[in-house]
């Protein structure tokens, strides 16, 4: 067994546990944590597969951002608590099995569509790195980079739309 | 450089729009500034539609984008659909809430995503594209902050639209996975004759984030709650606009990238079709508001559109933008009378002929295109998507069933018309008309009567 | 599965971003095998879009929050009349 078989199957077993975690977890905090853990593994798995950009990325964006504004908006609502209701058993035994399906379904194709699974974390190319990356977002990819800046521009402008108080209703309840 | 203009204005129109929101707070200013915008797009999109008829198929930004003449006279009907929204409602989106000109803003980024969706070629651009027409959506459906229902439907329109974005991305990877590539030619020339179970899945998953943004009857639960939560005033925009947007970005990605494997998935929108137009034929009976009655049908029409994914050929492509435009027309006059009225409900609507009859007619025609009679734009539309399906010949029992289905829903349209003309009302309702939306009104109602009579005006 | 075993709208969000990862995971490891760089730029663009919505997803939440102190979805159903 080489080193990187080790790795990739201690890194999957991780990756796997801790994503039934935050699925099954009850508690919101617990959840969160778990989640990160999770991507540290991806990352990891990045790694093996030689995306060094996206490996650093995906902890910079998904652990450090998203997952800290999802803290901060748990914490804000005091939400660390084990109250949540569980759905009825059926729901519960329906999602396991539509989802049991799908896996079943997916890894059966991927068995009859004949690509070879297992050489993809031993060839050594330089796609992954931040120079090769960074050209081709600047020239094929120049269209979808400017225009998803319209994305951005209307996400934020929702925040702002959504999360602001309306003046006119502060001041109507200070005066009654 | 012409074609691809319309993006372009409509991003930087959006931007403008939000300047203007904040040198003038008066919502006169925001509003004749919403309504130049969408004219200036609109005369944008007719400017690409002349370069584009002159210069035939252009291919933008290393084939990310491939504007041809269908998709650049598409943007050109649609802004113009958009721009007859935009007149009539323009007064009753300043009431939503307080942030008018953002509302503008954020209609004209969705048109950003419309001509995304119209013209792509790269998956990338698909994927962009949806999100840049969903996001502000999610905010639009919001917009009114202090009604629990308008929240609700926000939060719900979220879930569903996060849950599919995720089965959208896993198909698109599939398909990646099977071909190595995003464009669209190449996935159509990968595919071809007997395909591996791998795409396959990847395209049924595709079938079912399409359904979601489409509202196709099994993942149509969401439509009824969040059509009804949302303002009124901007469902007309999410129920029409979007929803044919949606439908040809549907329709460019199976006919362009999936054409040449068409057997593999038409019995899959068989199925979907006949379970749409039954569930939302069936449901939109027993409705007692007008409003989630409309989001019902809304549902049933976009049966009647799958038609088009379904058969796979030119009438197809042709008949699905002539039924996009009739029915966004015929919506947006039901909906700006209905926006009138107090009461939601069909005892809303008694009377109505009586006291003010020019609404009446207006809806009535209105309501008459949507249930497909003759003469109204509503028939031919039904008529071209379906001759484009029998082309597809030996579907005859679906296309019998969707006659049957349009025959059920003649029944609760007229329901509406007969409570307006055949019923007295009790109360007096009060309507504060002004002419100019009068005049628009009857215009609109106008253009879905020529429309009928003149197919060949938008099919030419 | 996360999305339709909880009531919690935050932890279905998380579980919507699990599903993101999960595309992305697989997106990488196609680039690697046809060694094509196409697909890690198309995760870039999933990551940039996921942020974007997961800032709305918690605007809207919290909108909602300060309405009916929960974030149990079932409200939504019992709201829906």
């Amino acid at each position: 067994m080489s080193l990187d078989l080790i790795i990739f199957i201690v890194l999957s077993a991780l990756t796997l546990a801790s994503a039934i975690g935050v699925v099954i977890t009850r508690n919101p905090i617990t959840s969160v944590l778990l989640l990160i853990l999770t991507f540290f593994c991806i990352s990891g798995h990045y790694l093996l597969m030689n995306a060094q950009f996206l490996a650093i990325v995906n902890i910079i964006v998904y652990a450090g951002a998203i997952m800290v504004l999802f803290l901060f908006v748990i914490m804000l609502m005091n939400l660390n608590k084990d109250t949540e209701p569980q759905k009825s058993t059926m729901v519960q035994f329906a999602g396991v099995i539509s989802g049991g399906c799908l896996l079943l379904v997916i890894l059966m194709a991927f068995q009859s569509s004949g690509i070879e699974l297992t050489q993809t974390s031993t060839t050594v190319s330089n796609i992954g790195l931040i120079k090769v990356l960074g050209k081709k977002l600047f020239t094929d990819f120049v269209f979808p980079f400017e225009i998803s800046s319209v994305l951005f521009l209307s996400a934020m402008i929702g925040t702002v739309v959504l999360g602001k108080k309306d003046d006119d209703i502060a001041t109507a309840i200070q005066d009654s | 450089m012409g074609g691809m203009l319309g993006i372009v204005a409509a991003a930087i129109l959006g931007v403008v729009m939000m300047f203007v929101g904040l040198i003038s707070q008066k919502s006169s200013v925001i509003r004749i500034a919403g309504v130049a915008c969408f004219l200036i797009l609109v005369g944008v999109t007719a400017f690409d539609f002349s370069a584009i008829h002159e210069q035939g198929t252009q291919l933008y930004f290393n084939n990310m984008l491939s504007v041809g003449i269908k998709a650049s006279w598409f943007n050109v009907l649609i802004s113009a659909c958009a721009f007859i929204y935009i007149l009539i409602f323009n007064n009753h989106i300043t009431k939503v809430g307080k942030n008018d000109a953002e509302y503008f803003a954020l209609m004209l980024f969705i048109m950003v995503g419309v001509f995304m969706l119209s013209t792509y070629n790269h998956l990338l651009i698909l994927f962009i594209g949806i999100e840049i027409l969903s996001i502000p959506q999610y905010i639009l459906a919001g917009s009114d902050k202090e009604n629990i229902k308008s929240n609700e439907a926000s939060l719900k329109y979220f879930l569903m639209g996060a849950f599919s974005t995720g089965i959208l991305l896993m198909g698109i990877t599939l398909i990646y996975g099977s071909v190595g590539s995003f464009e669209i030619g190449n996935i159509a020339t990968a595919f071809q004759g007997e395909v591996t179970a791998l795409p396959m899945i990847g395209v049924i998953l595709l079938i079912i984030a399409f359904g979601f943004k489409v509202s196709a009857a099994p993942m149509h639960w969401w439509t009824a709650d969040v059509y009804d939560g949302t303002p009124t005033a901007i469902t007309p925009f999410m129920a029409t606009i979007v929803k044919v947007a949606a439908f040809i970005g549907f329709i460019n990605l199976f006919h362009g990238a999936f054409g040449n494997i068409h057997y593999s998935w038409k019995l899959t929108i068989a199925i979907l079709i006949c379970v749409t137009l039954f569930i939302g034929n069936i449901t939109a009976v027993f409705q007692q508001s007008v409003k989630r009655m409309l989001a019902y049908s809304s549902i049933a029409q976009a049966g009647f559109m799958l038609f088009a994914v379904f058969a796979l050929n030119d009438t197809a492509e042709k008949s699905i933008i002539y039924y996009g435009v009739s029915y966004t027309l015929a919506s947006i006059g039901v909906f700006a009378v209905l926006i009138k009225l107090k009461d939601y409900t069909y005892e809303g609507f008694n009377g109505l002929g009586k006291s003010h009859p020019l609404y009446a007619i207006t809806a009535t025609v209105c309501l008459l295109s949507l249930a497909g009679i003759p003469v109204t734009s509503g028939f031919f539309a039904k008529y071209f998507v379906l001759t484009a399906a029998m082309e597809q010949g030996l579907w005859l029992g679906i296309i019998v069933f969707a006659v049957l289905m349009a025959a059920i829903s003649i029944y609760y349209y007229f329901r509406v018309i007969r409570a307006m003309y055949f019923t007295s009302s009790t109360e007096e309702i009060t309507i504060e008309s002004n002419p100019m939306e009068q005049i628009l009104l009857v215009i609109n109602a106008v253009l879905v009567v020529l429309l009928g009579l003149f197919p060949q005006f938008i099919l030419g | 599965m996360g999305v339709l075993m909880r009531r919690n709208a935050i932890v279905i969000l998380m579980c919507v971003e699990l599903m993101l990862n999960a595309v992305n995971l697989l997106l990488v490891a196609f680039s690697t095998l046809y060694g094509d760089s196409d697909a890690q730029i198309f995760v870039f663009f999933i990551m940039v879009v996921a942020a974007a919505e997961v800032s709305i997803g918690l605007a809207i939440i919290v909108l909602m929050y300060r309405k009916v102190q929960s974030v149990d979805i079932n409200i939504l159903n019992r709201l829906k009349n």
